[in-house]
């Protein structure tokens, strides 16, 4: 056997020691990042030339770790970073949370095996916990909307004020599938802007066609916009085009087209020679590639109520009718962008492209397909809305690019799926649906698992209030006496109305945490045995 | 006692619709109120009774329609009027004598419906919908307009209405063509309410006055009648349907609706009046030309047996009623 395919095999108790120091080592780097009073976690750069990165946030935390020395341990580390990592992809946030409850479930199952209980027996019986903790959650569940409590929920998941304040409105305005941009700007504030109407990235075919030539720009007001992607090099056919929509009384045509010879952009350019009474200008039909283009002429056909011209089933100009131009108030075009305002396609048949395109974002699940979908969907709903960054430096820019995507990820699952009572409140409510299950169950399985998880629910609050610096036994005495709805604000060191206090949590993340942490740790109490190859980077690269 | 009194115009070949009715805060003590018409504005100091054109100081070439009048609610101290004419919006601070035209937006839109926020002396909120370009909304008292059309899927806004309540819910609703949307956040983004499709368009809107309950949403249609949401919209229940078979031109809502779930409604042909939120109907007796029709209805000192009515008809003239 060649020497790389050799193997060291793992037996109990050295097994469940390994894995239980890996949970434990993990859970504990992630700890301290959970709650509004949230410590940070410093890395070490691969260079050593530039300072460490400071995180306060569970999935990037444990992405920046590779590998651990001792690799039993490591076996049980990569289990919790899998989940955290998973969980920041999907959700945005709840990794602290549930690395916390990982390592609650994964101690008490343990001590519970060793002492002679039947780890696959558990495990099932947690899991269905699991499921009763998630369905309470369902119940608990609150939607949140407005500006002001938009804001302080993305102050509890970001911390940064000015961000979620900003966001807040954001969110408030463009709503859950809203577009928004992220860019750096210029300014030493944090900035925000909104884009009225639909646009796409293309561009005039000459710069001649900017009717705003210091601005280079094309304002154009009370348009007919032919749409395309039809290859016009005979100028021949654009002469019946021109004298039809001067026949209809259209005194400004945008043509889309995908190319546009020579010939026929200096004729167009001629037959503008008199703006005041006729112009009109050409655009690259916008999109890359067959499916966006595709894409964005459907989008332009409902907003303008005009029929796409397309190559493909044989259309050219000869055929276009008056019929076949759309219409908007305002359209217009820059170096880089072309968009329309206020196009006068029919209401009704918007709304069912938009119900259609919002389909589609449902059921997919593709990031890049998601984030097209989702900017049609939020500029047919009537514009989108730009961040702009304030970074001193191309670091800084980068956390405060992180830090505003993870937030917005969470919004947006806020707003789809509701919030729940924060500082690990609603998972404190859980408990009383378990203790039920309890007294009703006389398998000492399914009693141990509920004893396991109404022990773990606490976990969370706990970290959150020792974070903060308060003794969490106290504070555990304080909440348990304290009425429905009521839970401990670190920030102030008091119980308070968590609603009216505005502390929240999303709820999707909540689930998902509470979810993955209670399966992972099940799953993890049944691995018996480890094996590790004796050439790691053999098995990495087979 | 009901009088018909018509407009004392000074062109007298000017006979065109009444599109829009506003009065002081101060009716009761200063009988100002306002009449927007396709020949221009008009203001009267008498209740009605005599009217006179506002836009002199314009001097105009042609008739200029306006399509929606709105008083600020601090008029006793900043005599504003904004007029929503077909261009943009005109704003006055004295009342009516001189006028401004506000730079709303390129191209000109064509306001159909101008209101002012109850808390104007505070957030200074004007919002003003259009026949082509949704919503403009102004936060500095008129000065500057900006579009805020965020959700709004149809830009056709036929009538505006603001939450009694505006300074803590900041909602308005929107009725247009197709259907109905709400604003939470002061007008700059729109959701659309569960109204059904089928009874679009919606050209009038009215809502209860601010209570502890949930506010009651009145919708009246081009055709369908007369309807009401008392769950903020998600559900909808017709009133008056063997009564009320013309378009709903207005609805006015008694402002102790709570105590007195008092409605009248005016539909082209009939004024209607309920005591009992809509469950039954009664005609109130007008004396007028039955062929005139009626667009235009003004509540200046809410509903009551003494308040006064003021009536805008499809041929210019106002009806006083008291």
């Amino acid at each position: 056997m060649p020497k790389a395919l050799t193997r060291r095999v793992v037996f109990q108790p050295d097994a469940y020691q390994g894995i239980q120091k890996g949970i434990n080592l993990m859970a504990s780097i992630v700890r301290p990042t959970l709650g509004p009073s949230a410590r940070t976690v410093a890395i070490e750069r691969m260079s050593n030339k530039e300072a460490a990165e400071l995180l306060d946030d569970g999935g990037t935390i444990t992405r920046r770790i590779i590998q651990f020395g001792d690799r039993d341990a490591d076996m049980g580390a990569m289990l919790v970073r899998h989940l955290l990592w998973r969980l920041q992809e999907q959700v945005g946030d709840g990794t602290a949370t549930a690395a916390t409850l990982f390592q609650a479930v994964y101690n008490q199952g343990l001590h519970y095996v060793v002492a002679g209980g039947n780890p696959m027996h558990l495990r099932r019986h947690l899991e269905h916990g699991a499921q009763l903790i998630v369905d309470q959650l369902d119940n608990l569940t609150l939607q949140v909307a407005g500006k002001a409590k938009l804001a302080q929920l993305a102050e509890s998941i970001c911390h940064e004020p000015a961000l979620a304040g900003l966001l807040g409105e954001i969110f408030d305005i463009v709503g859950q599938h809203g577009h928004v941009d992220i860019r750096r700007g210029h300014g030493r504030e944090l900035e925000r802007h909104y884009v009225e109407g639909m646009f796409w990235e293309s561009s005039l075919f000459s710069t001649h066609m900017f009717n705003d030539q210091l601005k280079l720009r094309a304002d154009l007001q009370n348009a007919a916009l032919l749409i395309s992607d039809l290859e016009i090099t005979d100028v021949h056919l654009l002469v019946p085009l021109l004298d039809m929509a001067m026949a209809a009384e259209i005194h400004t045509l945008v043509l889309l087209a995908s190319e546009l010879s020579e010939r026929s952009i200096a004729f167009l350019l001629q037959a503008s020679r008199e703006p005041e009474k006729f112009q009109v200008v050409a655009v690259k039909t916008p999109g890359l590639g067959t499916l966006e283009q595709a894409e964005a002429m459907e989008d332009l056909v409902v907003l303008t109520g005009g029929r796409a011209l397309l190559q493909a089933a044989g259309d050219s100009l000869s055929h276009v009718t008056v019929e076949d131009f759309g219409h908007a108030r305002k359209i217009w075009a820059d170096k880089s962008t072309f968009g329309v305002v206020a196009g006068k396609g029919n209401p009704r048949e918007l709304r069912r492209h938009i119900t259609s395109v919002r389909a589609l974002l449902e059921h997919t699940e593709d990031e890049h397909v998601v984030t097209r979908l989702r900017q049609r969907v939020s500029k047919l709903m009537g514009g989108s809305a730009t961040l702009l960054l304030a970074p001193s430096t191309e670091a800084e820019n980068t956390v405060q690019e992180a830090l505003a995507r993870r937030t917005i990820a969470a919004l947006r699952a806020a707003l789809r799926n509701g919030v729940l009572l924060g500082s690990g409140r609603s998972l404190l409510a859980c408990r009383s649906k378990l203790q039920q299950q309890l007294v009703a169950s006389e398998d000492p399985d399914e009693r141990a698992a509920y004893r396991i998880l109404i022990k773990a629910l606490e976990e969370p609050l706990r970290t959150i209030v020792g974070n903060a610096g308060y003794d969490p036994g106290t504070v555990m005495a304080e909440i348990n006496d304290a009425a429905q709805g009521f839970g401990f604000d670190v920030r102030c060191g008091r119980v308070v109305d968590l609603a009216q206090a505005g502390i929240f949590d999303v709820a999707a993340a909540q689930k998902a945490a509470v979810y993955g942490a209670i399966a992972g740790a099940a799953h993890a109490l049944t691995i018996d045995v480890l094996i590790h190859s004796k050439n790691p980077q053999y098995v990495a690269m087979t | 006692m009901t009088t018909t009194d018509d407009l004392s115009l000074a062109i007298a070949d000017r006979v065109d619709s009444v599109l829009a009715l506003a009065a002081s805060p101060g009716f009761e003590h200063d009988h100002t109120c306002f009449a927007a018409r396709e020949s221009g504005l008009y203001r009267s100091g008498d209740g009605g009774v005599s009217w006179h054109y506002l836009y002199d100081s314009l001097k105009l070439t042609g008739p200029l329609t306006t399509t929606a009048v709105a008083l600020s609610p601090e008029w006793q101290t900043d005599q504003r009027v904004f007029a929503g004419v077909d261009g943009g919006i005109l704003r006055s601070t004295d009342g009516g004598k001189e006028w401004v035209i506000m730079n709303v937006a390129t191209p000109p839109p064509l306001v159909s419906t101008v209101v002012v926020s109850p808390n104007f002396a505070a957030d200074g909120i004007v919002i003003a919908g259009t026949l082509e370009d949704g919503v403009f909304r102004s936060a500095d008292r008129g000065n500057s307009w900006q579009p805020w059309n965020f959700g709004l899927l149809d830009l056709c806004v036929l009538v505006l209405a603001i939450s009694p309540d505006f300074i803590h819910d900041e909602m308005l609703f929107a009725g247009t063509e197709t259907g109905l949307f709400r604003s939470t956040n002061g007008g700059r983004a729109w959701r659309e309410v569960n109204f059904p499709a089928e009874h679009a368009p919606v050209v009038s809107l009215a809502l209860s006055p601010a209570s502890d309950t949930e506010a009651v949403v009145f919708v009246g249609t081009e055709e369908a009648g007369l309807f009401c949401s008392r769950d903020g919209g998600d559900s909808w229940q017709q009133l008056g349907s063997d009564t009320i078979k013309d378009t709903v031109s207005a609805i006015v809502v008694s402002p102790q609706f709570a105590l007195c779930p008092e409605l009248l409604v005016l539909s082209s042909s009939a004024l209607l009046i309920s005591q009992d939120s809509g469950e039954s109907w009664s005609e109130r007796q007008l004396d007028r030309d039955a062929e005139l029709e009626m667009s235009m209805l003004l509540t200046p000192q809410g509903i009551g047996p003494d308040a006064p009515l003021l009536i805008g008809c499809s041929d210019g003239s106002v009806l006083r009623v008291s």
